[in-house]
């Protein structure tokens, strides 16, 4: 049986229900119950890939699975978020923001596990489509106007993403002739140098300007820190989480296909340079523009672009071990970045409230002084993004390093120097935000248990990067193999 | 005499000029109906496509088109415009003379790229792919210049048509593609419909200069 389709249309059929019926808090249930069904589905994957239109390859099934672990987490923070009635929303829009988070979660599934170029630019679409209403549901000036710029730079990269994929599709003519082969990935890489070899070229650059646009590289970053830090919390971890990811890895695919074609003289350009340079530019972008947030979930959205520039810059750099490098630094990433966002959350509502605008630097320094795990967590969380040990980016960023001094040494130079601007700008903030004068009238507060989960996927991701289970290391490392 | 050639290429031809007029054109009421007229045409075209190929989804595709983009669209747009009483309001940030040089020269760059790396595809999609290419850049073009909610609106709907209008060329692309395109610009319309009153509820205004709050806070 294939269990790739429950769990990507489990959801996809549940959020209408979910968008009509119900109150806020059977809402925050029915989200989390359908999340736990949906991570058990994506683990039976692993059993049960199954074959045909949407089944899961090895890289689908390890990001199939972290994708509805997060948001199996995000759900049961998410519960705290709704009964806190900090966001004081109507119970039509609480019902519309759980069907958005249950969209988001079956097209992104969808995104990991369709084998049909056609049908990942519908899962990208729809998730799209879907995050831009939950961004605008608080209804804000400043939420329109980010879900307005969402919209505008997302429609442009649908766009060209879309070209790009009927590009793919007429470079296939040759080798698969008109029908659906010639849009699957398993076809596709198995035909991959019979395939035309400047229309490839030339689909690729539309596709990684498309998918590019989700994956918040530079130039196309605009919509992100404002998405960020407008939408609900919750739906911000998922936000930063599955889109980028279900983004990069759509990169990672078409960029096979152009380095066999090239490999195999099939006439493509190296799609190395291509990546090489929006991931330098987003790293160095990055860099610069860290230090002067205020507001930490705009900051932490920068972070989010830092660290797709450095993946995107691992699959420029190529090879197995790059590639390896660069799928960890996801790996860890997203456990990193949702269990920041969660420890935020709390910290946030430990302050007050936890709707968006509450979250200034300035408004959350001192979390040791409002309740000390937080505090801890919160540190802990943020000097992992920095990627220095014991973080478990630090593994991947060395992976990917050693790896550019040794196929690439001069690219070495401008990675090392943002990675260290990068950290820099992040540790600054660790000091202050854990143990710096908080604001007056600040009580010591409990926590509440949920928090112990964004502590487990800090763990997870130290322990992902080293010591990472036999069975998951051999998977990443075929699919890091058959990509390179 | 075979008509299959120049008729599809009249009619991309139509649709190309259609999308380069929106360039130029001030008032909003003027826009939707070149939309319109670029969306009917485009069903057209998909029946030619379909009668031409061979190929029965090209009618369904045309079909909805027709429906959707052809009659619906417009039409909730007419009443956008009428509610929001602007029906003779259109401003362009660039002068229309200039935001003309740039589209004929995005036309250019389409031409220039898509020709010479298509030389081993049938003549009909290389010139089909070029003409919707450059439709593509145009409508990401008027996306730019305006500063109009509804004119960014237009110009994204008549680049989503410059995309099927490729798809129908394509020799026997699954008609998978072509539906869910015409489903999501209904949803995509939906979520701006419901955007546009939002909007228009917080700043009694479409004009998206007065609308920003994110930058004037300093960040």
């Amino acid at each position: 049986m294939n269990l790739c389709l429950p769990a990507v249309f489990l959801p996809l059929l549940a959020a209408p229900a979910i968008g009509v019926f119900g109150t806020r808090a059977q809402g925050a249930m029915a989200n989390l119950a359908l999340n736990v069904i949906v991570f058990g589905f994506t683990v039976g994957v692993f059993f049960e890939p199954g074959s045909g239109l949407i089944h899961a390859d090895d890289l689908g099934m390890i990001f199939g699975a972290l994708t509805s672990f997060v948001c199996m987490t995000t759900a049961l923070s998410n519960l705290s978020f709704v009964w806190s009635g900090n966001e004081v929303l109507s119970v039509r829009r609480w019902r519309v923001y759980h069907a958005m988070c249950q969209v988001v979660l079956g097209s992104t599934l969808l995104g990991f596990y369709a084998d049909n170029i056609g049908l990942l630019w519908v899962a990208v679409e729809g998730a799209t489509i879907a995050a831009t209403v939950g961004v605008s549901l608080s209804r804000t000036a400043s939420a329109l106007e980010a879900a307005w710029k969402y919209f505008i730079l997302g429609g442009v990269g649908i766009a060209l993403a879309l070209f790009g994929t009927m590009l793919v599709y007429l470079a296939a003519q040759p080798a698969l002739g008109p029908g659906l082969a010639a849009m699957s990935f398993t076809a596709l890489g198995a035909h991959v140098t019979k395939l035309d070899g400047s229309l490839l070229t030339l689909a690729f650059v539309f596709l990684l300007f498309g998918y590019g646009t989700k994956a918040a590289l530079v130039p196309l970053h605009g919509w992100l820190p404002d998405a960020y830090a407008e939408g609900p919390i919750p739906l911000t971890t998922a936000l930063s989480t599955l889109m980028l990811n279900v983004a990069l890895i759509a990169i990672l695919r078409f960029r096979h296909l152009m380095q066999a074609n090239f490999a195999g003289g099939g006439g493509a350009l190296q799609p190395g340079v291509f990546l090489l340079t929006l991931g330098l530019a987003s790293l160095l972008l990055t860099a610069f523009s860290l230090s002067r947030r205020r507001d930490a979930r705009r900051f932490f959205g920068f972070s989010s672009i830092e660290h797709s520039g450095i993946a995107v810059f691992a699959f420029g750099i190529g090879g197995p071990a790059a590639i390896f490098g660069g799928l960890l630094h996801m790996l860890v990433h997203t456990l990193i970045k949702s269990a920041l966002f969660q420890a935020l959350m709390r910290g946030a509502a430990l302050r007050g409230s936890a709707a968006p605008g509450n979250y200034g630097f300035s408004h959350l320094r001192g979390m040791i002084h409002s309740n000390k795990y937080v505090g801890w967590l919160l540190g802990g969380c943020v000097f992992a993004l920095t990627g220095l040990p014991p973080s478990g980016l630090f593994a991947s960023e060395f992976i990917i390093i050693s790896q550019t001094i040794q196929r690439d040494p001069y690219m070495s130079l401008p990675l090392g120097l943002g990675l260290v601007l990068c950290a820099v700008a992040i540790i600054r903030h660790v000091g202050p935000l854990v143990f710096g004068h908080a604001p007056p009238h600040t009580k010591h507060q409990k926590a509440g248990v949920g928090i112990n989960l964004a502590g487990l996927q800090l763990a997870l991701g130290f322990g992902i990067a080293f010591a990472m289970p036999w069975f998951l290391l051999n998977a990443l490392s075929s699919v890091a193999a058959a990509l390179q | 005499m075979n008509l299959d050639y120049p008729l599809a290429h009249l009619m991309g031809g139509v649709i190309l000029l259609c999308a380069f007029s929106m360039l130029s054109q001030r008032r909003l009421a003027a826009m939707i109906t070149l939309y319109q007229v670029q969306a009917l045409t485009l069903s057209a075209a998909a029946f030619w496509q379909g009668f031409a190929q061979g190929a029965g989804d090209l009618y369904l595709t045309g079909l909805i088109t027709l429906a959707i983009k052809g009659i619906l669209l417009p039409m909730g747009m007419r009443q956008i415009v009428q509610r929001f009483n602007m029906v003779r309001a259109v401003e362009t940030t660039v002068p229309v003379g200039f935001s003309m040089i740039l589209g004929v020269g995005l036309i250019g760059i389409a031409v220039l790229v898509v020709l010479p790396t298509t030389v081993s595809a049938v003549s009909l999609t290389r010139e089909d792919l070029a003409i919707s290419l450059s439709v593509v850049l145009l409508g990401l073009l008027v996306m730019t210049l305006r500063r109009n909610a509804i004119a960014q609106v237009i110009g994204f709907l008549s680049t989503e048509n410059g995309l099927v209008l490729a798809a129908t060329g394509m020799p026997g692309m699954p008609f998978v593609a072509e539906l869910s395109v015409a489903l999501l610009v209904l949803l995509a319309f939906l979520v701006i419909g419901v955007f546009l009153f939002r909007i228009r509820e917080h700043f009694d205004t479409l004009d998206l200069v007065g609308i920003e709050e994110i930058e004037r806070r300093g960040r």
